[in-house]
């Protein structure tokens, strides 16, 4: 029982990454109908990027020289700014032009898919294989609730994920910006005559979506401070398959199939082999998909002919 | 005050329009009619200054609106600097939304101000919406789509407003009562250029006309005129 709620805790850090990165997966595609492959590294993106502002803040020798507390501090609004401004980039760059031009969803996607190559195999040219390892920024406390450890940092990264989901379910359920959002997902011809400018719309979701992933590259980095070019990748994998299988385009199923298959993963590499870990996880997955193809919150979509 | 000379107007190397000319005048109800295919949804899809795929490219003539070419503009600000707005073939309303926040998300260029009076409104103007003011909004019945997708135009405070088939599906009593209601905003100031296949309908509430055909304006000229002219073809050919 304890190992089961200390392994609880575990799941709930581990599911608030999935979340985190599954957030931006289902917005993109909500908005656009598309998948956006480059998403997961754009999480990576987010890691280096907080890896070069922090040990940049820290550095003693350097201008700033900053202590641990102000770096955090000035780090984390700075990640999501810059990982936000790399995600619009993509769009601007690689799936704008396509969607002036009226292509096909699926060179749009295949687009993605090799965004997602260049901004791997392009941090590995620039920076090499090296791992690079994130200076501690904050100091390691461990608070016992009865028998169960928790990092100050496991709560934080559990509270963050839980935070971001309760505003951004406000922005897009209640805000008008998030009304457009949902307005575009249903009939993009129909947003311009409204006097609304569609690619501001997208632009949005695009800041929103790789600003989260950012924030969670770099808590993922907190909690486990080895950096190397393929990090988003598997993760973010599995990633999109946790708002799949929540129901892609809805940001609750990205939430909640975050903390499903981190909870499954995790009960899985506890008490069975570890190596059984990603066969079981994915086996229960798509026994949940052969269910409810549509995932827990997705509506089955009509499609227009 | 709108006036379209020469347009030419093309779907990828595809030309729907071949060179046509018409203008609107401040406070008129203008229709065009004609055939499937004739050219009438892509000549307000231009007008909007829409984007491709689903619209045309212009590639001859010009749009002037109050004597500016607006061939430059985008779709949005067509809509916010210009106060023009189009009803488009098939409503297009966002079926995902309520009604309400239909109503709300038309007065995005007016941010500051609150929507509540000019949706109460448009409640007057069409009270089964207000009935129906919390409901997703794909689950309205046809006309009530068509009186959302006016409805929310007019959020748009237009002073023109461009209408596609708007007649397309309804009932013959809720087809007449939307024309009755377009005629009324017209007399409150209203310019209006309607697209219609129900050519008799059309003229009976508009000023002026134009016949559409495969891409030109084959006659063009006042309601009257139009309809007796229609109604001798078809008295000849039996229509």
């Amino acid at each position: 029982m304890e190992q089961f709620l200390q392994q609880c805790v575990n799941a709930l850090q581990w599911g608030s990454f999935y979340a985190l990165i599954a957030l931006g997966y289902t917005l993109v595609y909500g908005v656009l109908r598309l998948i956006n492959f480059a998403h997961g590294d754009i999480f990576m993106v987010g890691a280096y990027i907080s890896f070069f502002l922090s040990t940049t803040l820290l550095a003693p020798d350097g201008w700033f020289d900053f202590s641990r507390e102000l770096t955090l501090t000035l780090t984390i609004p700075l990640v999501v700014l810059l990982t936000s401004f790399v995600g619009v980039a993509l769009e601007r760059i690689a799936y704008r032009p396509l969607r002036r031009k009226g292509a096909h969803r699926l060179y749009v996607v295949i687009t993605a898919l090799m965004c997602g190559l260049v901004l791997e195999n392009g941090n590995l040219a620039l920076l090499g294989a090296s791992r690079r390892t994130l200076p501690q920024l904050m100091d390691k406390e461990v608070y016992m609730i009865g028998s169960i450890a928790v990092t100050n940092l496991k709560l934080w990264v559990i509270l963050t994920a839980f935070l971001v989901f309760f505003i951004l379910h406000f922005v897009v359920t209640r805000t008008r910006i998030g009304m457009a959002m949902r307005a575009v997902s249903w009939d993009r011809f129909a947003l311009p005559l409204m006097g609304i400018p569609l690619d501001s719309v997208i632009v949005f979701t695009f800041v929103l979506g790789s600003g989260i992933a950012g924030l969670g590259g770099m808590l993922f980095a907190m909690s486990y401070p080895v950096l190397e070019p393929y990090m988003g990748a598997m993760t973010g994998w599995k990633a999109f398959i946790a708002a799949v299988v929540g129901g892609i385009g809805d940001i609750r199923g990205a939430f909640v199939g975050g903390f499903l298959l981190a909870f499954v993963e995790i009960m899985v590499a506890a008490f069975l082999p570890s190596t059984f870990r990603d066969l079981f996880a994915f086996s229960i997955l798509l026994l949940i998909l052969w269910i409810k193809p549509t995932g827990f919150f997705g509506m089955p979509q009509t499609t227009k002919i | 005050m709108l006036c379209v000379t020469a347009l030419k107007a093309a779907y990828g190397k595809i030309e729907a329009l071949h060179g046509i000319s018409f203008h609107v005048e401040r406070g008129e109800i203008v229709t065009l009619i004609g055939a499937n295919g004739a050219g009438k949804s892509t000549t307000l899809k231009a007008l909007m200054r829409l984007t491709p795929p689903e619209s045309p490219t212009v590639t001859g003539g010009d749009i002037a609106f109050e004597g500016k070419s607006i061939l430059g503009m985008e779709g949005h600000n067509v809509v916010d600097k210009l106060k023009m707005t189009l009803v488009p073939e098939g409503r297009h309303i966002f079926g995902n939304l309520t009604v309400m926040e239909n109503l709300t998300l038309a007065a995005w260029t007016r941010r500051r101000e609150s929507p509540r009076k000019d949706i109460e409104h448009i409640f007057e103007l069409f009270p089964r919406l207000a009935e129906r003011a919390r409901q997703r909004s794909n689950t309205l019945s046809g006309g009530e789509q068509q009186m959302l997708a006016v409805g929310r135009a007019l959020m748009t405070k237009c002073s023109v407003l461009l209408l596609d088939e708007p007649s397309m599906g309804l009932a013959p009593l809720i087809m007449y009562d939307m024309f009755r209601t377009l005629k009324q905003l017209n007399s409150e100031g209203l310019t209006i250029v309607v697209v219609e296949q129900n050519a008799k309908l059309a003229l009976q509430v508009a000023d002026r006309g134009y016949v559409l055909d495969t891409g030109e304006i084959v006659a063009g000229g006042y309601s009257a005129e139009l309809l007796q002219h229609l109604e001798i073809k078809a008295a000849y050919l039996g229509g």
